[in-house]
């Protein structure tokens, strides 16, 4: 296994960053998305994996080893940590010289290494710039740089799509499916379902410390389907709830002036549905508006379903 | 899969890569803090000499032991010591060197070097500059090699302190500027613990410039120049190898701070 946690947990002093969590991640090359909202653990588990904090509780091995301040599991992964990490006044090229040396390079495979990643993220041209001179997304580009020096076999990165502009997260997926079809294990945190769907073929689900559930994509979809969604529908109240309690994914509903709020499972399935009948003239909806949509919404739920 | 670099790759890596942060503000100053006071002194000597008069080369001694020793390179060990890991730790760079294969205790080492070559640079600039006030050229091995040696121990002191205490620029104050004034008035042994000890002891006397109230204890301790030059050296290497111990030891997340492991 590449990845074995066995009730592994992480406390910050008196706060319980990781509740005693268990999985394995398989050999090979793949993207595993882990899913959650903000403060739901998924940055602790990253540091646990990637060896910057020891476990408080439970064992974390990757590679077979535990992670921690060890050289011969450092030397096989990679990470990408959130948000702004670059020292400041430094020039990105040295900077990953000075990285490429810490991972073991030397001479020219040292060259051909930083000369690959620059290439791949696309800063071959740029890559002499000092980091206060560089944009968010040319940061970004460099914290990835860095990771893929030494060729890694596992790649942690850490909510990797913050501040990214449209083109540049189609950018970095494209780079990412690329790597993982080369065979290199990718694990990637983020708190947007679409953005890990586009992604990935694993999820793994993470609320308040607790991994929640773990399956395909569509698995988890189904499982978030599975909450109940709120939508104001505004235009003629009475009319609207004579065609919404006619559909079977119902499962509440209130009238309220000049609108009806619904309460439907699968919006998935109910929302197209809605969208023909507006558009035939069968329906008089003025607006639509989803009331409780966020992940943590979602989240909550999952949470109080499996209790 | 590239292997672990050695702890000398991994030394000489850091310093090379995190060479350039001298020429940035913190390095200036640095430089600053010698060339200032000694620069300041030149002129007034050159002034008093156009307009005439006699300036004493006592004054280099004075400036020398009043004003570098005493005040400038506690404050330059002030100055600098943050710069190396401890700035990494506030700013967040330092998981991304924490993740690498190499040996974490050589980080500290590996950033602190470039600080204390700067430092030497500039401090020797300085020893060389009160040569022309009129300093002994007979002291000027002894004041160099003094200078530097006191501050390769002060800045690893330094270091350590700031890995070992969030507030270690507040102790490390307290250390230089309240310590050797209490060491007066204590045992005159513990006179030792304090680096004025061994600068007096490689930098040659002053006894005729020296006041009752600028004695470091009421009763001098002398120390052979060569144990004081290794006494220095071996203080500033065991500060080093216990900030390693420290960071290899300490959990750091990516938050910068410590968890509980």
């Amino acid at each position: 296994m590449m990845i074995a946690l066995d009730r592994a947990s992480l406390r910050y002093g008196p706060i319980l960053g990781l509740s005693p969590t268990s999985f394995e991640l398989s050999d090979g090359g793949g993207i595993t998305g882990l899913l959650g909202p903000n403060g739901a653990g998924k940055s602790s588990l990253l540091q646990l994996l990637s060896g910057l904090l020891p476990p408080s509780g439970g064992e974390v091995k990757v590679f077979g080893q535990a992670p921690f301040r060890n050289p011969s599991v450092l030397a096989r992964l990679g990470l990408v940590p959130e948000g702004d990490r670059l020292p400041a006044g430094l020039r990105a090229d040295r900077w990953l010289r000075m990285m490429g040396e810490l991972s073991g390079l030397s001479g020219q495979g040292l060259k051909a290494a930083e000369a690959r990643v620059l290439e791949v993220v696309g800063m071959a041209d740029r890559g002499h710039l000092p980091f206060g001179r560089m944009s968010k997304g040319m940061r970004q580009r460099i914290r990835l740089a860095q990771s893929l020096l030494h060729e890694p076999e596992l790649l942690i990165l850490d909510e990797p799509f913050n501040g990214l502009d449209p083109e540049a997260r189609l950018t970095l997926m494209a780079l990412l499916r690329d790597l993982a079809g080369r065979g290199t294990r990718i694990l990637v945190s983020s708190h947007i379902l679409g953005e890990i769907a586009q992604l990935t073929d694993r999820i793994l689900l993470l609320f308040r410390g607790r991994l929640l559930a773990e399956g395909s994509v569509s698995e988890i979809r189904q499982l978030l389907d599975r909450h109940p969604v709120e939508l104001r529908l505004s235009g003629e109240a009475q009319a609207l709830a004579r065609w919404a309690v006619e559909q079977p994914e119902l499962a509440a509903l209130r009238i309220e002036e000049g609108a009806v709020v619904i309460s439907v499972r699968s919006p998935r399935d109910i929302l197209p549905r809605l969208q023909r009948a507006v558009v035939a003239g069968e329906l008089p909806l003025r607006a639509m508006d989803p009331l409780d949509l966020n992940l943590d919404a979602v989240f909550q739920y999952l949470t109080k379903d499996h209790a | 899969m590239s292997a672990a670099p050695s702890p000398l790759a991994t030394i000489r890596a850091t310093a090379r890569g995190y060479a350039p942060r001298v020429l940035q503000g913190r390095g200036w100053v640095l430089a600053g803090l010698v060339v200032v006071p000694v620069g300041l002194s030149l002129l007034i000597f050159t002034l008093v000499r156009i307009r005439g008069g006699e300036a004493s080369p006592a004054e280099a001694v004075k400036v020398f032991h009043e004003v570098l020793v005493k005040m400038m390179l506690p404050i330059m060990a002030l100055v600098a010591a943050p710069a190396g890991i401890r700035e990494d730790l506030e700013q967040r760079p330092l998981p991304l060197l924490l993740v690498r294969p190499a040996p974490a205790w050589a980080l500290p080492l590996g950033k602190g070097l470039p600080w204390f070559a700067w430092g030497a640079l500039w401090l020797g600039v300085g020893v060389l500059g009160l040569q022309v006030l009129g300093g002994d050229p007979a002291l000027l091995p002894g004041r160099m090699v003094a200078l530097v040696g006191a501050w390769w121990g002060e800045l690893a002191l330094m270091t350590l302190v700031g890995l070992l205490f969030k507030r270690g620029t507040l102790w490390g104050a307290l250390y230089f500027f309240l310590w050797e004034p209490l060491v007066r008035v204590l045992p005159p042994s513990l006179q030792r613990l304090t680096f004025t000890h061994y600068i007096e002891s490689l930098a040659g006397s002053r006894a005729a410039e020296v006041r009752t109230n600028q004695l470091l204890a009421q009763e001098q301790v002398t120390t052979h120049p060569a144990l004081a030059i290794l006494i220095l050296l071996a203080f500033g290497a065991l500060c080093w190898a216990l900030a390693g111990w420290k960071l290899q030891r300490t959990p750091i997340g990516l938050a910068g701070s410590e968890a509980e492991g």
